[in-house]
């Protein structure tokens, strides 16, 4: 055997091996200034491809959050009394009765009872649509109606959910605020939670409208057997995700009344 | 080549080849900010029960019989708490929520489930710096001291540990500690400090992305909340800025039916949030924590700087005004306007130096390097962390460092690879 192929081969090989190791993704690097043997990742910073404001002036988050603030709020005593009531309320009534319920029946339960619900709304959701004229989402309520009502059994599945039909929800505080109704004062609704005059009066609306249309004649049904009420009602605390006290602040209120705000813009637009 | 060369030289590219394969890691989010912020993708998280399954309950102490507050805060009188416990006997782990950060924080609610799903019970208490303890189990009400905020937790533990066993009526095998973030340097000195008490004799202590000197990592965040964004001028609301981004996101998508991976999904369209759009949002949401701390710790101090000391807050107090002033304080701000004065006055002639580094992992380093029951997990690039800081971790813990190359703060703490290692750690008699 020529030595001069095999120490040329093992260059070769060596170089190569080189390579692969040079282009290996993820460099390693020792970092012991007591002498332990071990490579880590190496270090690089994040922060050095940010643009940082180092001048005396740099207030974009002051000023965006002071904004931010600007909400009306003339009934601000009484609202962050209803605030607390509903918090209290919800920590030791509602959502102990909602455990129970989670607690005491399967998730397939669950699903149908938030699904027949949620199939009643999409009665109001249609004549907002239509109210706003937007006709292809009208259309598209109209059949999830139908299928939902005929195929899923009155409601217990979205089955148009998944044939690509998702619920898309309007009400009528969106309704006036499509038509330039500005949202008024912002009020929190006992029970329910954060409103404001013209949602507050929307809900009373749409509330009228599915108490008109009787959809599947579900409202006598529901007032002939009023436990029912008491399923909707913990239905409706089930579906939403909220909880008070997580946004960990002591200022939790007035960043809810921010968000919500913002919410109910973006649904308007939208 | 000759055929043994070939050969030799084959085994050497299988040989690096597999070393290669054995530490290559592959969590797929290499962008810091987008881990910080989003985490991983549902579907390659370590696969945890859910809430409802898992046998917990919230509890509450009365950890400060003295201590005096306004109705408008009165909620938070007593120290709220987390549990969630097995019927067999088994270690208990307590876990401490980071900066600004709450027992019920989402991130907490995922630990103990992973912690509860390996068979230890796990009780989940605030961070020192959150307002509920704040108010309810901080002596001074002035957290960040090390030493301070360390004693506060390990009375709060104490008394969380009696009040659960005498509800839930649990037995407990042996004890261990862990912590995220700040909430992992809080652990570490409540370990020191149990270490001259002999009260619960940790087994194991796990830290996940600590800082190590805190006052440099709070800077870092702070200054993510002053970073420019371009298209975001001096008049601009950076929040606006982000709602018009997501508005023309579903204008464009056609319905506004919100899904679950909607973070995802935005960001692989045309409106993704830019690194330094995710920066200010970390930068944001950490100011808003500095605010309620900055705001908490006065008024428990009665200092006067939102709140006049003799204005009571009734619940019907609009507290907007005090939220308008706190916001101008950001972390740095709080350490040198409320927490360097007290400590001076107690610390004549010593400096602010003085008074980081003894609220530093450094001033423990000898205690970290020479236990082998305490390990930390970090990042390359965790925002937090600066160079200094990353090669401190690196030398003191050595082996027991579980350092990756890129998950940000956090991002890859629920990934298979990343929670694996600790879980062994944690359940291994390594000693």
């Amino acid at each position: 055997m020529n030595p001069v192929y095999w120490i040329s081969g093992l260059f070769g090989c060596i170089f190569f091996t080189g390579t692969v190791l040079a282009d290996a993704p993820n460099e390693y690097v020792n970092y012991s200034d007591s002498g332990h043997e071990l490579d880590f990742p190496a270090y690089h910073d994040p922060l050095d491809e940010l643009d940082i404001d180092k001048s005396e002036t740099r207030y974009q988050f002051e000023r965006s959050s002071l904004r931010a603030l600007n909400v009306q709020d003339p009934l601000e005593g009484m609202n962050r009394r209803i605030y607390r009531f509903n918090a209290q309320f919800d920590q030791h009534v509602y959502l102990p009765v909602v455990r129970t319920y989670v607690w005491a029946t399967p998730k397939v339960a669950r699903k149908g009872v938030s699904n027949f619900f949620n199939n009643l709304k999409d009665i109001p959701h249609l004549g907002n649509s239509l109210l706003q004229g937007k006709f292809q989402r009208s259309a598209e309520t109209t059949a999830r109606l139908l299928f939902n009502s005929i195929l899923g059994i009155g409601g217990i599945f979205d089955v148009a959910n998944s044939m690509g039909l998702p619920q898309q929800p309007e009400d009528f505080g969106q309704t006036l605020g499509v038509y330039g109704v500005p949202p008024g004062p912002y009020l929190v609704i006992p029970f329910l939670g954060p409103s404001s005059l013209r949602d507050g009066t929307g809900k009373v609306v749409d509330w009228a409208i599915e108490d008109n249309v009787n959809y599947m004649n579900n409202r006598d049904f529901m007032n002939d057997y009023q436990a029912t009420w008491g399923i909707w009602a913990i239905d409706l605390r089930y579906q939403t995700p909220f909880r008070y006290g997580a946004l960990d602040s002591p200022f939790e209120y007035d960043q809810v009344r921010y968000l919500y705000t913002k919410l109910r813009e973006f649904q308007v637009d939208n | 080549m000759p055929r043994k060369t070939i050969r030799i030289c084959t085994g050497l590219l299988f040989a690096i080849a597999f070393t290669a394969q054995a530490e290559q890691f592959d969590y797929p989010e290499t962008n810091p900010f987008m881990a910080t912020v989003a985490g991983t993708p549902n579907e390659l998280k370590v696969p945890v029960p859910d809430e409802v399954d898992v046998q917990q309950d919230d509890l509450a102490v009365r950890v400060l019989p003295d201590r005096k507050l306004p109705p408008a805060l009165s909620n938070y009188r007593d120290l709220h708490f987390r549990v969630a416990w097995h019927d067999e006997p088994a270690p208990l782990i307590f876990l401490i929520a980071g900066t600004g950060s709450g027992y019920d924080s989402s991130r907490m609610d995922y630990l103990k489930r992973l912690f509860w799903q390996a068979g230890m019970h796990v009780i989940v208490l605030s961070s020192p710096t959150n307002h509920d303890f704040i108010a309810a189990a901080s002596n001074s009400g002035m957290p960040g001291m090390g030493a301070e905020d360390a004693r506060d937790l390990h009375t709060a533990m104490s008394m969380a540990l009696d009040k659960a066993q005498d509800e839930k009526g649990f037995e407990v095998t042996e004890y261990r500690l862990a912590g995220f973030s700040l909430g992992a340097l809080n652990a570490a000195f409540v370990a020191e400090l149990d270490t001259h008490l002999g009260q619960f004799n940790f087994s194991k202590v796990l830290l996940l992305n600590p800082p190590v000197d805190l006052y440099a990592s709070v800077g870092r965040l702070d200054d993510l909340s002053y970073t420019r964004i371009p298209g975001v001028s001096d008049n601009d609301s950076f929040y606006e800025h982000i709602f018009q981004k997501l508005s023309r996101h579903f204008a464009q998508r056609g319905n506004s039916d919100i899904q679950a991976n909607l973070f995802y999904e935005i960001q692989n369209s045309p409106e993704a949030l830019s690194d330094p759009e995710l920066a200010m949002l970390v930068g944001a949401v950490f100011r808003f924590s500095a605010a309620d701390l900055s705001f908490m710790s006065d008024l428990i101090n009665h200092g006067g700087r939102y709140v006049p000391a003799d204005k009571e807050l009734k619940v019907s107090t609009s507290l907007t005004p005090y939220l308008r002033r706190a916001l101008f304080c950001d972390f740095s701000c709080y350490i040198n306007t409320q927490l360097w004065p007290a400590w001076e006055a107690l610390n004549a002639g010593r400096t602010i130096d003085e008074m980081a580094y003894e609220t530093s992992l450094r001033s423990l380093q000898a205690f970290l390097h020479d236990s082998p029951n305490i390990a930390a997990v970090s990042n390359a690039d965790d925002l937090i962390l600066t160079q200094n800081d990353y090669r401190f971790l690196a030398d003191t813990f050595g082996e027991r460092a579980y350092l990756y190359p890129h998950g940000g703060h956090g991002g890859n703490l629920d990934y298979p690879q990343v929670a694996e290692r600790y879980m062994d750690f944690l359940q291994g008699d390594a000693q």
